[in-house]
């Protein structure tokens, strides 16, 4: 008995001795993998013609890769090359058509997947084509895939008349549709303005001038895909689904795909930039460019500048259900960097900038604008609000504007961290600077009063009925969180006396009340899809008005001049003509009020200090190849920061044996 | 008409049906024994729930006053009605965000409060005072609990009582649906239906009555196939009753202890579950449970808000733990097989 209670405390002791917390293979802390949470839901899909959320993209920005890319440091934002050799330059031919042509790096080969069997037998990988582009463009038009970018690309020479004949044909024959996916594309005769001129040559014409289409390619909307990915995983037979399965022509392959609990990557050696470093591509070498700022902040270390991509041997993406015990791990050095979440804000932050603990650490606190606007907008449909109301009306939105405080907004429910908008570009977007000092959106509760007064709304009063002028706010949020800050907007137009009630609806019945029409305010957001003015400037178009066309106007604002302006600034470069007609553009904004700019959210990332060259990039591209992390050091952060603490174990043995004796006790002296 | 009217008119009419339903048990030998026992048995529970629903009922009494629009900075819209507990408060009761019981100063930033000392539970993070709201919620958990038994209790006396008197092809359709509807998960019956009639105080009242009449109704029909039996049933066939006024003289008042056990503890339960529906962010605006869904990452902030929780959960575990305790002395007195014993 004696021996047997002494090798059950051996085991004890020895497993505490053991004991850590580290949640990841110990073979894997030498090396440099990357560890980081998934955004808040695990990726939807992984098709690059429909993954259109961070989620998404945080897994397929990193397996895909593109035509062109980003420059990881320059801001404003530019465009490098990626897979072609250069970024080509928009051609107008007499005809009013327009073209771009693309041309691939040579020996740009696919990762190896055993869907290339489908070719040739035996095969494991093949070259990327231009023909692969073309299908990837094709498969955007094609309704059964249902992209969500499709209606982009109209502008293609033919785009719309392929959707129609697939369709046709489709309808017309059901064996049609049981066919190859390419051969159905082929038999619908193709795009006519995509024009595979050779194996690396790939010509777009345009109906119009479309100087953002180059954008368009630096998303993984336009990656080569293989036709034998998407024909071969189709779930029989125990494949995958193409959306569960990504042919990597990226920086990283994907070696586990568990979404709702881990997804690993390692380096992809048939990528370019690691078949060839040589060539010092520039989609594939670190910058060797950088700010003033850039270099304070280590990010042209010597160690990376010029060196070919990646640095890192894995990533780890893991998937946290509550953020605060990933938040946590971050803490204890498990995940290496983190955004930093609501309910710890003044534990990390104070001031702008980091507490003394967490310097202690080595934190270190990157900030960026994102590209993103959030506003309250007036549907100008509206009778009481629109433009039917006239002067009117118009003194109402001016008043309605005065009365919000954005910076209390930001406070309140982002603790700062966000930049008051007062007008739809951000601060990192072309012509923002147009944009500041807007009048309207100062705060001035008296200005407020005598521009309603002078609306005819006295004190508020509606004359009509003699009782507050009664609004509805429409909704898209249902959380708690989310009403408390619909409430700080009705709270403040109180204030000058007007009577706001929120309809509060889910993002689903918020957008079907939009499209029926039936709203006056609202509240809304945008994140850029590319980092261009034209794609803030163009949520007002009168072209798109949700009520006209379904577009993403949802204030329904027409107005002849602005539509002018923004057709002629939409072709053209920046530069100062440009500048000039935003400057005009956002005047009109400034005194119409269809929107009341609130803010733009600015992005905290926090990331230990074994983590090398991060720099937040402000939109949904992950760039997780420019970064690097010194694994030793971590290993030691991580020893230091999470000693076991014992002596909790020790009182719990002590509760149990306290808790058992007397029972034992009792026993012995029963069986007497 | 005007909101505020209506709902005086309602409270006012709930007042004197429930004036008029005491007077009328006043006259019953047993109800006026069952309710002198109760008092005696539990004079702190429903002195609780008397003063809950005195709250309730001076929340609901409002009126509009040309003296309300405070100065220049209107902090009550013109012409809105207030009722009498807003009016316990000054109109411009409220800070720019948090701020602790009793402080002078804002939770973040200091600044200085423009009610110094004033807000005995603290601020929210918008900065309504948090006694204030909690006093408010009071009505709330009164229309919830008291609008879905007027929806549980009628139905399920009709269902219940005619499937227990009829029997026979109507007794099996009933059942065959109380059946269906027991064998669903409740919770997932309720979000389905909001889901389907929209977020608002009726219609999670209705979603809530739906799901919750089958219980009474279980016992009802049980009940009155016992009694349907008895020898004066009989007696009244003879004498040539119709049998509706058999089933209404006879068989309903008998029935009628079920029915005050089943609303007592009815009641407690329909307010907690609007607490996990306004965690599921379809609860009723105003309630404990939005406040308690608003409050509940404010405990992981530092330094701590533990004010709006707190005083939330203290409300309505209170309120809760008085009717229970009420419900069990209700059920002790008028259960035949209780009622002698002394507590």
């Amino acid at each position: 008995m004696a021996k047997v209670g002494a090798a059950v405390w051996i085991f004890i002791l020895c497993a505490l001795a053991a004991c850590t917390n580290n949640p990841y293979p110990d073979a894997d802390s030498g090396r440099s993998v990357l560890y980081r949470t998934m955004r808040k839901s695990p990726p939807k899909t992984l098709d690059p013609a429909v993954a259109y959320s961070v989620a998404d993209h945080l897994v397929t920005g990193t397996v895909y890769d593109t035509l062109i890319d980003y420059d990881y440091l320059a801001r404003p934002y530019r465009l490098i090359p990626g897979l072609v050799e250069a970024i080509p330059e928009e051609v107008e031919h007499g005809d009013g058509t327009w073209s771009l042509s693309f041309r691939l790096r040579p020996d740009l080969v696919y990762d190896t997947d055993e869907c290339f069997e489908l070719s040739r037998s035996g095969a494991r990988s093949r070259p990327i084509l231009a023909s692969d582009i073309a299908f990837e463009l094709m498969r955007l038009a094609d309704p059964s895939v249902g992209s969500p970018v499709g209606a982009v690309f109209a502008r293609i020479v033919g785009y719309a008349e392929f959707t129609k004949r697939l369709q046709a044909l489709r309808d017309g024959d059901p064996a049609f549709e049981a066919r190859r996916i390419d051969e159905q594309y082929r038999e619908a005769g193709g795009v006519d303005g995509i024009r595979v001129r050779s194996d690396r040559d790939l010509e777009i014409v345009l109906s119009q001038s479309f100087p953002q289409l180059l954008y368009w390619f630096a998303m993984e909307f336009t990656t080569p895909v293989p036709w034998e990915a998407v024909v071969y995983y189709d779930g029989e037979d125990g494949r995958d689904v193409f959306s569960e399965h990504a042919v990597a022509t990226g920086p990283f392959r994907l070696t586990r795909y568990e979404k709702r609990s881990r997804i690993s990557l390692e380096p992809n050696s048939n990528w370019y930039g690691i078949r060839h470093p040589e060539w010092h591509a520039p989609g594939a070498t670190y910058p060797t460019r950088g700010s003033q700022e850039d270099r304070s902040s280590g990010l042209l270390d010597p160690r990376y500048v010029g060196r070919p991509l990646p640095f890192l041997d894995g990533v780890e993406l893991v998937f946290e259900n509550e953020q605060i015990p990933g938040f946590n791990k971050f803490l204890q050095g498990y995940y290496d960097y983190s955004a930093i979440i609501e309910e710890t804000f003044d534990q990390v932050v104070s001031e702008g900038g980091l507490t003394p603990g967490m310097e202690a650490m080595g934190v270190g606190l990157s900030k960026t604008p994102q590209a993103a606007v959030y506003y309250v907008g007036f549907n100008m449909d509206d009778p009481v609000v629109g433009r039917s109301g006239g002067d009117r009306s118009r003194l109402l939105r001016q008043a309605m504007s005065h009365a919000i405080d954005s910076e209390e907004f930001i406070r309140l429910f982002f603790s700062d961290r966000g930049i008051a908008a007062e007008s739809p570009l951000p601060p990192s977007i072309f012509g923002s600077e147009e944009g500041e000092g807007n009048p309207f959106r100062r705060v001035d509760l008296d200005r407020a009063r005598t521009l309603l007064a002078e609306a005819g709304y006295s004190r508020g009063i509606d004359p009509a009925t003699g009782r507050p002028l009664k609004l509805s706010f429409t909704t898209g949020d249902t959380s708690a969180r989310a009403r408390l800050r619909y409430q700080f907007f009705v709270d403040s137009w109180r204030r000058i006396g007007i009577d706001v009630e929120i309809k509060s609806t889910n993002y689903n019945q918020f957008q079907d009340v939009l499209r029926r029409g039936a709203y006056q305010t609202f509240f809304f957001g945008w994140g850029a899809d590319y980092p261009d003015p034209e794609n803030f400037l163009f949520l007002l178009w009168g072209d798109l008005a949700k009520s006209k066309s379904g577009g993403a106007n949802s204030a329904n604002f027409d107005n002849p001049e602005y539509d002018a302006l923004f057709l002629e600034m939409r072709n053209l470069p920046n530069g100062p003509e440009r500048l000039a007609i935003i400057g005009r553009m956002l005047e009109i904004l400034r005194v119409e009020r269809p929107w009341i700019e609130i803010f733009t959210p600015e992005e905290y990332v926090l990331s230990h200090g074994w983590v090398r060259n991060l720099k937040s990039f402000g939109m949904s591209v992950p760039m997780l190849q420019y970064l690097d992390v010194d694994a030793p050091a971590r290993t030691e952060r991580r020893m230091a920061w999470n000693q076991p603490l014992e002596w909790p174990a020790w009182v719990l043995a002590a509760l149990v044996v306290a808790a058992v004796i007397p029972g034992i006790v009792t026993f012995l002296r029963e069986r007497q | 008409m005007e909101p505020h009217v209506f709902s005086n008119l309602v409270t006012t009419a709930l007042f004197a049906g429930l004036m008029l339903a005491l007077w009328g048990a006043r006259r019953s030998l047993l109800w006026r024994n069952a309710g002198r026992e109760l008092v005696r048995r539990r004079p702190i529970s429903l002195a609780v729930v008397a003063a809950y629903a005195l709250v309730a009922g001076l929340d609901s009494i409002a009126w509009t006053d040309p003296h309300d629009a405070v100065g220049e900075d209107q902090a009550v819209l013109l012409g809105v009605a207030r009722t009498v507990v807003d009016r316990f408060f000054p109109a411009d009761f409220q800070e720019a965000s948090y701020s602790a019981p009793l402080a002078d100063r804002e939770l973040y930033g200091g600044e200085p409060l423009s009610h110094p000392g004033a807000h005995w539970l603290g601020t929210d993070i918008i900065g309504r005072d948090v006694f204030h709201r909690a006093l408010k919620g009071a009505r709330v958990a009164l229309i919830i609990g008291g609008l879905t038994s007027l929806i549980v209790l009628p139905l399920a006396l009709l269902v219940g009582v005619s499937a227990g008197y009829v029997g026979g092809r109507l007794d099996d359709a009933v059942f065959f649906v109380m059946s269906t509807l027991a064998s669903m998960p409740s919770l997932l019956l309720l979000i389905a239906l909001i889901m389907v009639l929209g977020v608002g105080t009726v219609q999670v009242c209705v979603a809530l009555g739906v799901t919750g009449w089958v219980g009474l109704a279980r016992l009802v029909r049980a009940e009155t196939m016992k009694i349907r039996e008895l020898e004066y049933i009989d007696a009244a066939r003879v004498l040539g009753a119709s049998e509706l006024r058999i089933v209404w003289r006879h068989v309903v008042p008998n029935l009628m202890h079920l029915v005050v056990i089943t609303f007592a503890l009815l009641f407690s339960s329909l307010v907690l579950s609007e607490v996990v529906l306004s965690w599921l962010g379809i609860g009723i605006d105003g309630s404990w449970g939005r406040m308690i869904d608003q409050a509940r990452t404010e405990l992981s902030r530092e330094p701590v808000i533990w004010w709006s929780l707190l005083t939330a959960s203290i409300a309505l575990f209170a309120l809760i733990l008085a009717v229970n305790q009420v419900a069990d002395a209700v059920r002790d007195i008028l259960d035949p097989r209780t009622a002698g014993e002394r507590s």
